[in-house]
């Protein structure tokens, strides 16, 4: 019998596997080292390339379901335009948490950078339903779309704002997406108005976004944590007074977050080679149109 | 008739051409041209709030389902007054915090950084709850991965085969395995991005262009009111 038990195995053994995968890199990082790709080199790249006088937009399209992707993405963006001192303006167009994801990112991220002044070096105008409707007459006006900012101050009175009136004015949209919402920053905002989109994704999302990418249509693209982790080498790598902030202690990001992925992956990979050595093993003593089916369906 | 099958149909049409005219038309069309930005901006306006209304319909389904299942007793109707009690204290302290009344001063953090009640239950309660849900997919994909992939037929194998060269190239583990030959450790995330930027594309772009030809052609027989399922009418 041998490795054909394997087949039967109690999936609890699998699932205790994968926690402890997550779990154990998560509290003690291995630092295995992030290489990086040109989609993410292009996105970071764009962002070097801005300065003082630009204006990103930061779309918050992800809710708490996929934080731990899309968060060290925010997180390492965010840090990144306030240390090039570039202009931000915040939104959230994803209605399951994506206001309380972006106020909690820019909490964060404001603490360590005391200087910055809201309404001046950065605005957060808060949620607005309807993504599609809101990002068509954002091109128009965006205070139309947002009269006031998250905290009810009238557009006009945040000096950032009387610089913005429409995407004229954006140098960058960066939509962190969960779903399509950032589909629609690149096919009707990139399309219409011509303002360069970047996509921060999730990594089960990203595949589609490819298409995008090759066709110019989406000037970089994060994929997933392997994206964020990337990003936060680029990030390291370029600014190396930005280090004690991705070594606290306790602090998740996104290179922790590619420890434990690495080690599910292994994990997994290990019982597809082994359920896959057992099934030939199943196959051959069953001999032609005998069943193998090794307990496929259950999962 | 007019009120419920004509008049919605007109609206409709209406509604729809507008973004498509307007795309295509400027300012210096002659004699409509000062009206074009008008109505465009108009009726964007009214998307947005027509898309608020779509929350609460939502919201009006999900009570009419729960309550129903809490009235008739039917499986996990415990579940039910648990979603709805969620959505009762969630929804109410919502709404206060947005209009600001009494001490339900805003969403989010007050400025001196303490969290308004809806903050504090959307962070301790909203948000570990949405991610425990989400968590739960990694279990369930290893679990389904390790059971469904096996190399069946040549179609499988190829699958198996691309999965697995992403996954590995996914993480270091990629630039580790083929290390032993000189310059291997690239090789197998230069497939990744290979299968990624080329097969990848081609299928993704194939899915893209599909959907978007149905639903331009759905969003047509929308508008000329060919397609009337959504007035609730069948075969009419």
């Amino acid at each position: 019998m041998g490795l054909e038990r394997l087949l039967q195995i109690d999936r609890r053994i699998l699932y205790l596997l994968i926690a402890l995968g997550t779990l154990i890199p998560i509290l003690l990082p291995i630092g295995f080292p992030v290489s990086t790709t040109r989609p993410t080199e292009r996105f970071f790249e764009k962002i070097e390339s801005l300065g003082p006088d630009d204006v990103v937009l930061a779309s918050f399209d992800y809710g708490p379901t996929t934080a731990p992707e899309n968060a060290p993405m925010a997180e390492a963006i965010l840090r990144h335009c306030f240390t090039r001192r570039i202009k931000v303006v915040v939104i959230a167009l994803f209605p399951l948490g994506g206001v309380t994801m972006a106020g909690q990112e820019l909490d964060l991220i404001r603490a360590e950078y005391p200087a910055l002044r809201e309404g001046e070096d950065y605005a957060f105008l808060g949620y607005k339903d309807g993504a599609q409707a809101a990002m068509k007459q954002m091109g128009v006006d965006f205070a139309a779309v947002f009269p006031a900012d998250h905290a009810g101050r009238p557009l006009g009175e945040l000096p950032l704002m009387t610089r913005v009136r429409n995407y004229d004015d954006i140098a960058l949209i960066v939509s962190l997406s969960t779903n399509v919402i950032a589909e629609y920053w690149v096919n009707l905002v990139n399309a219409q108005f011509r303002t360069p989109v970047a996509v921060g994704a999730t990594a089960v999302s990203a595949p589609k976004y490819y298409a995008y990418l090759d066709a110019g249509q989406m000037l970089g693209l994060l994929g997933g944590v392997k994206g964020a982790s990337e990003y936060e080498r680029l990030l390291l790598d370029g600014y190396p007074e930005l280090r004690p902030m991705y070594r606290k202690p306790g602090v998740y990001n996104a290179m922790k977050g590619m420890d434990a992925q690495t080690i599910d992956h292994a994990i997994i990979m290990l019982f597809i080679l082994l359920g896959n050595v057992a099934f030939f093993q199943m196959r051959r003593r069953a001999g032609r149109g005998g069943d193998a089916s090794g307990g496929a369906a259950r999962t | 008739m007019f009120w419920k099958v004509r008049l919605p149909l007109l609206l409709t049409a209406l509604v729809g051409l507008v973004p498509i005219v307007t795309f295509f038309l400027t300012d210096r069309v002659p004699l409509i041209g000062p009206a074009v930005p008008f109505v465009r901006d108009r009726v964007e306006r009214y998307m947005i709030i027509i898309a608020g209304f779509a929350l609460l319909l939502g919201v009006v389904n999900v009570l009419q389902g729960n309550l129903r299942r809490i009235e008739r007793r039917l499986p996990g109707w415990p579940f039910a007054i648990s979603l709805l009690a969620g959505l009762l204290v969630m929804g109410v302290f919502g709404i206060l915090s947005a209009f600001r009344v009494g001490p339900f001063q805003g969403l989010l953090a007050t400025p001196d950084g303490r969290a308004t009640p809806f903050y504090w239950m959307t962070i301790h309660m909203f948000n570990p709850l949405q991610a425990a849900m989400f968590s739960l997919l990694a279990f369930y994909i290893a679990s389904a991965a390790f059971r469904s992939f096996r190399v069946r037929n040549v179609e499988a194998t190829i699958l198996l085969t691309a999965a697995f060269v992403v996954m590995l190239g996914r993480t270091p583990l990629g630039e580790y395995v083929l290390a032993w030959i000189p310059g291997g450790e690239r090789w197998v995330p230069r497939l990744t991005d290979w299968i990624m930027a080329v097969p990848n594309t081609a299928a993704q772009r194939g899915v893209i262009i599909g959907a978007a030809l149905g639903a331009a052609s759905l969003s047509l027989r929308v508008i000329l009111g060919i397609e009337r399922s959504y007035l609730g009418l069948k075969g009419e």
